[in-house]
């Protein structure tokens, strides 16, 4: 088996060096894990590796072969997953698989694929109708058709939840030959810590390499020490709570969902979902992919109608007013949803503009959130060529800019560094203790530990709502991570006999 | 209503960012439509020029190459060919080597010489049916006046004297580029407007739009003034490039034009909404503005007038924006018409607008849901 | 093949799943057919003409009627100058007839007699009309009038035949030379989105990740859409020859053999649009602009090439409409002329050889060129 051998690679787009003079040696039929700061090199890093982009100095070689010059003979033996998965979202997920597995040249036998993936009962839908981690895992499914001898995924689990990433670990080692080797880029330092080694990246060079537990013994230090390498958090006052204004409000519950219900044909994508969160109350609504998060989240802001229930913002019936109920709310959807086309202070201007923040007052605003989002040095470039944690960022600032009291954040910190989603959460607690409400999903489970109250979302239901604490007692768990796992098992064998 | 018109502006400062400052965007939209008028004001016309001639002299006398001189000394014909047979002669016509036939027969002369009237033959190339029976008028024309030359005859007569107002020379440069600027505004307008949105919706940046306090209206009006700005500025672009490069004479008000050119583009934007909002994607939306633009742009009436349709099509006519447009823009530029009759043509648009804009905003909300 | 087949499928998929592709391939050419049809004859047009008699009598009056009985023309009698400038610039009338108050004067004394005629030359076609209009119809009325023994005759006259369209049958031309159109349309829009949209949507990243080489992509594109431009082809060709009953006197094979180059051509200029721009906005706006509107205008079928500046002449020379409607008009109206066929087929294949090395030259084996 031969090595990944990179030899001071280099690689400028315009001034921006996005890798520099890096050296790094990837050992044949193992997992290596790739992490580093948004921005840092990573996605340009794998492009170079497969051929996807050329290099301007330095020599890579990938199973002997040199990409820069026989892309050709190096795709038949890869399997690789773009970060934009892409899917054609206008086939259905048999037709997908089908078109890969085809251009692999290898039987359609999607048996096991489709089980690991629980995309069976989908397999005749539009890949665009997929929920965004349903996505993520036929995309990873694409590219590991075939067995490939080397595997590149790009953030192959951004906005998956723990339970599918457990499978899709599984589904990796199991579908993949021993001596395969995958470079695996993530963002869940949990992953990262369970692969053979780990590289760290920052700013186009490689700052760590080795065993993950030669670093750390457990995830959780692993996380501090990735930490440390990439400069440190030090604990900090928010600075967009600090001079944030919420608007006041009398009544019990500052965001009400009465009874939603969301049927498409016989499927019920939401059966009954009701809660309140009170003011300044930071609540979790978690569950697996597809169990009907952002369906809720985007009939509770009007984008979607109910087919029956409604919901409040401050007291404001969507259905009835959906233009004042939502002049109250900050939204960050899932999928990025700004301008590509716009700079990133274009798109940050025209969000307080429509927000109705006067001429005078905005370009400061915008200038301070850019600065408090670290957006300053690509304040100026299109937002569609940032890395994605940057695009985050951005859509976060968005959501922030007009001072909203009511936040609803559909997965912040999917596809961020995790410096920054420390700083995302300081934030987040921050605007809580402020009043804002806020509702948000995660599929980072550390993170569940922040919210004040969590509602547990499966198959369209609340199977459990109450504190992370209340959670871990009734699940019998003591990590969120265990109790999310728990509590989805016990819905599923109290559910045994009238399958989905 | 203060926030409103900020929220308004703000979107189309947004809109004007994203189709004007971006360069390559801004080079298609203002380049496309004049490389198009240059294209067409050179190109457009009805006369025949340089028609190639093929000639079968079976007489071969003085009079038969007299009367082939008097072809040549015509401006309309540019290359002779002579032929020895009748059968080289079709050939030629056949592949179309040549746009006419002339054949004098045997005895031509000596009939002339004789004032016996005789006949020539002139072929012309059905397949080119436009031209056809133009090419041949010349030839007529040629022979009538060889003919006066060689028997003047006097006699009754009626002549016609002829004075085309408006277009005395009835250049057709004049009257086809006046149509032109309608339908390259009307095509960037129906472009511009309906591409917006569905790119929205396509990238998924519209449903940010929706949970914003844009209201419906308001995400409505922003999307509509940007092109609406943008066809005005390359309308006024148009009438001075056809008016100074190629000289077609403009006799009415500038204000009317602009005038009845927003009028008409306002019911065409509600066009462009409406496609917008019953379509996903871009291709989608490119292909219907396609499909409407095709039936409009035909019959508006300058190809074939009016008058000519099936009753029922006359009435449907009613419908096109385009055929009020048209008329109005080619009134003020040749005929200099006043605001009355500038009004008549708008009092349909404005219908149209009113409707297409309902229709447009009632699926729009209809969408949003 | 294995590359290539699974990725003709999935485009195939995509085709049939988006509507908008329907639309194109057959709704338009279909409304667009029934409108050339009936609502488009360019052989006859039907006029409205004012008459102001100066000279009123028997005589003038049989000239009157005489314009009266003609099926294209309707007359309104006008009184006064006033009257009639009012008419004209209102567009009530195309033109009006002014008979002098010497008119049968003069005839009667053997001279030639005035007709003045006065057109609206805003509306240059039907001007056009309405002059040949009346030279027939004064001469028509000659002959038949007191004068006709005192009229002139020329001793030389010309024998006009038409030939492949004796008649001048404007829907012989016209219906063939829209199957020309509208495959324009057809091959250059649907293709100008395709490439374009597997940029923005990000699966061109994973493509080009996988064993899927250029060459693939580029005939995983042309294979698809060339069916359905075909498909539609024949679907034109059985509505113009079996619905609207238009000659076709030429073999059937040979058409759809050039067609087919045809269609390769047009294939090959949308997907150069949609490969270099990458971006779907942008591929609209310019196959609008250049692809399609130039392409019409330059092609021959509704302007004499002959009589445009040598330069687009010369230009015209690349496009290959140009080719297509010279070949398709002659193989309906004459039947199959081999040197056209081969000369026309030699050119369409050169063109699109260079277009298809231009598209693969384009489409990048890496996210970079």
């Amino acid at each position: 088996m031969e090595k990944i051998v990179i030899e001071h690679l280099t690689k400028k787009f315009g001034d921006t060096i996005a890798i520099d003079d890096l050296n790094l040696t990837i050992e044949p039929g193992k997992i290596t894990g790739l992490i580093g700061a948004d921005g840092a090199g990573k996605t340009t890093l794998l492009r170079l590796i497969i051929g996807l982009i050329r290099a301007d100095a330095g020599h890579i070689s990938v199973l002997g072969i040199n990409p820069d010059q026989d892309k050709d003979k190096l795709t038949p033996l890869i399997g690789y997953m773009p970060q934009k998965f892409g899917l054609y979202e206008d086939l259905t997920v048999l037709e997908n698989l089908t078109l890969h597995a085809d251009l692999k040249d290898v039987p359609h036998d999607f048996g096991e694929m489709l089980k690991f993936t629980t995309l069976a009962p989908f397999q005749d839908r539009m890949a665009g109708a997929l929920s965004g981690g349903m996505k993520q895992k036929l995309g990873l499914a694409c590219a590991l058709l075939g067995k490939p001898k080397f595997l590149v995924l790009d953030e192959p689990s951004v906005g998956v939840d723990p339970i599918s990433r457990r499978d899709l670990m599984r589904m990796v080692r199991a579908l993949i030959n021993p001596e395969t080797t995958i470079i695996w880029s993530t963002a869940y330092l949990d992953e990262a810590h369970s692969f053979d080694t780990a590289v760290v990246l920052d700013k186009g060079k490689v700052i760590y390499q080795g065993a993950p537990h030669s670093l750390a013994p457990t995830s959780q230090k692993f996380e501090s020490k990735v930490i440390e390498l990439m400069g440190g958090y030090i604990p900090h006052p928010s600075e967009v709570a600090a001079n944030y204004q919420v608007e006041p409000f009398a009544g019990d519950y500052v965001v009400e969902a009465d009874n939603l219900v969301k049927k498409y044909g016989n499927f019920y994508a939401i059966k009954d979902n009701t809660f309140q969160i009170k003011r300044g109350e930071i609540f979790g609504l978690l569950g697996p992919n597809g169990a009907g998060k952002s369906t809720s989240f985007k009939i509770m802001c009007g984008l979607a109608k109910p087919t029956s229930g409604t919901s409040r913002i401050m007291g404001v019936d969507i259905l009835e007013e959906p233009e004042r109920a939502r002049s109250h709310l900050g939204y960050m959807a899932q999928k990025f949803s700004l301008y590509g086309a716009l700079t990133v202070r274009q798109n940050l201007d025209f969000f307080a503009a429509i927000y109705g923040i006067d001429r005078n007052t905005r370009s400061q605003r915008v200038s301070e959130i850019i600065r408090i989002f670290e957006l300053e040095n690509v304040a100026d470039q299109t937002a569609e060529e940032l890395p994605l944690g940057f695009k985050q960022r951005l859509s976060m600032a968005a959501a922030l800019i007009h001072n909203p009291s009511v936040l609803f954040l559909d997965e912040p910190t999917s596809g961020v560094d995790v410096l920054s989603r420390r700083e995302f959460w300081n934030h987040i607690i921050g605007l809580a203790k402020k009043g804002v409400t806020i509702l948000v999903t995660t599929h980072f489970m550390d993170e569940a530990e922040y919210c004040d109250r969590i509602s547990l979302f499966y198959h369209g239901e609340t199977i459990a709502i109450g504190t992370p604490a209340e959670l871990k007692a009734q699940a019998g768990a003591a990590t969120m991570e265990e109790a999310f796992i728990n509590l989805i098992k016990a819905s599923d064998n109290e559910n045994s006999d009238s399958p989905h | 209503m203060i926030a409103s018109l900020r929220r308004i502006l703000a979107l189309i400062k947004k809109e004007f960012i994203m189709i004007w400052l971006d360069p390559k965007s801004r080079g298609v939209i203002i380049a496309t439509p004049l490389l198009q008028l240059f294209i067409f004001a050179n190109t457009v016309t009805m006369e025949v020029k340089n028609i190639d001639l093929a000639i079968l002299d079976l007489d071969r006398t003085v009079e038969s190459r007299e009367l082939i001189s008097h072809f040549e000394g015509s401006d309309h014909f540019r290359e002779f060919s002579y032929f020895e047979n009748e059968q080289s002669f079709r050939d030629a016509i056949d592949i179309q080597a040549v746009q006419l036939g002339l054949k004098i027969k045997d005895g031509f002369g000596r009939d002339v010489q004789a004032k016996i009237p005789t006949e020539v033959l002139i072929v012309a190339d059905g397949r080119s049916t436009n031209t056809a029976a133009l090419a041949a008028g010349y030839a007529n024309l040629i022979i009538a006046n060889y003919s006066a030359t060689v028997s003047p005859v006097t006699g009754s007569a009626v002549n016609i004297v002829v004075r085309n107002w408006f277009n005395p020379n009835l250049e057709y440069q004049w009257f086809i580029l006046t149509i032109i600027v309608c339908m390259l505004s009307v095509v960037m307008t129906l472009i511009l407007t309906s591409l917006s949105i569905a790119r929205e919706r396509e990238l998924g940046t519209f449903d940010q739009l929706v949970v914003s306090p844009l209201s419906s209206a308001e995400i409505l009006i922003g999307k509509t003034i940007p092109p609406l700005i943008i066809a005005l500025g390359i309308t006024v672009l148009m009438t001075g490039a056809v008016t100074t490069i190629y000289t077609v004479p403009f006799h009415g008000s500038l204000l009317l034009l602009l005038f009845s050119t927003l009028i008409a583009l306002t019911s065409i934007i509600g066009v462009g909404l409406f496609i917008s909002s019953i379509c996903k994607t871009q291709q989608q939306a490119m292909l219907s503005v396609m499909t409407f633009m095709a039936p409009i742009t035909l019959t508006a009436g300058y190809i074939s007038p009016i008058e000519d349709m099936p009753v029922f099509l006359q009435y449907l006519t009613y419908a096109n924006p385009m055929r009020w447009y048209v008329a109005s823009t080619k009134g003020l530029f040749l005929k200099g018409i006043a605001y009355d009759m500038v009004l008549q043509n708008c009092y349909p648009l404005i219908i149209i607008a009113i409707i297409t804009l309902t229709l447009a905003a009632w699926t729009f909300t209809l969408k949003r849901e | 093949m294995k590359t290539l087949i699974p990725l003709i499928k999935k485009e195939i998929l995509q085709i049939v799943r988006d509507p908008s592709t329907i639309i194109i391939a057959f709704i338009l050419p279909f409304i667009s057919m029934l409108i050339y049809m009936y609502g488009i004859s360019l052989d006859s047009v039907h006029v409205t003409i004012g008459i102001k008699n100066d000279n009123p009598n028997m005589d003038t009056a049989s000239l009157v009627s005489t314009f009266d009985k003609n099926q294209y023309i309707s007359t309104v009698i006008i009184d006064n100058e006033k009257k009639m400038a009012s008419a004209i610039l209102r567009g009530n009338v195309h033109g009006c007839v002014v008979i002098p108050n010497d008119f049968c004067t003069r005839l009667s004394r053997g001279e030639a007699a005035d007709l003045q005629l006065v057109t609206d030359g805003a509306e240059t076609n039907t001007a056009n009309y309405i002059y040949s209009y009346t030279i027939s119809i004064a001469n028509q009325w000659l002959a038949t009038s007191p004068y006709a023994g005192k009229a002139k005759t020329n001793i030389i006259t010309a024998d006009i035949r038409n030939w492949y369209n004796p008649t001048l049958d404007s829907h012989h031309f016209i219906l063939p030379g829209s199957i020309a159109v509208t495959m324009t349309f057809i091959g250059i829009l649907l293709t100008a989105l395709v490439v374009a949209r597997e940029w923005e949507r990000g699966t061109m990243e994973s493509l080009l990740s996988t064993r899927v080489k250029a060459i693939h992509i580029v005939l995983a594109k042309y294979i698809p859409y060339y069916f359905v431009a075909m498909v539609s082809m024949i679907f034109n060709f059985v509505m113009t020859v079996f619905v609207f009953d238009i000659p076709f006197r030429g073999n059937f094979l040979i058409l759809f053999f050039v067609s087919s180059l045809f269609v390769f051509d047009l294939l090959g200029v949308g997907l150069t649009i949609s490969t270099y721009y990458k971006n779907q906005f942008l591929a609209s706006m310019l196959s609008m602009g250049i692809g399609f509107m130039p392409a019409l205008m330059l092609s021959g079928l509704l302007f004499p090439i002959n009589s445009m500046p040598e330069i687009f002449q010369w230009l015209t020379y690349l496009l290959p409409p140009r080719y297509f409607s010279t070949f398709i008009l002659s193989e309906f109206l004459a039947g199959t002329v081999p040197e056209l066929v081969i000369f026309n087929s030699i050119f369409l294949t050169v063109i699109g050889g260079l277009l298809f090395g231009l598209v693969y030259y384009l489409t990048p084996s890496r996210l970079e060129k």
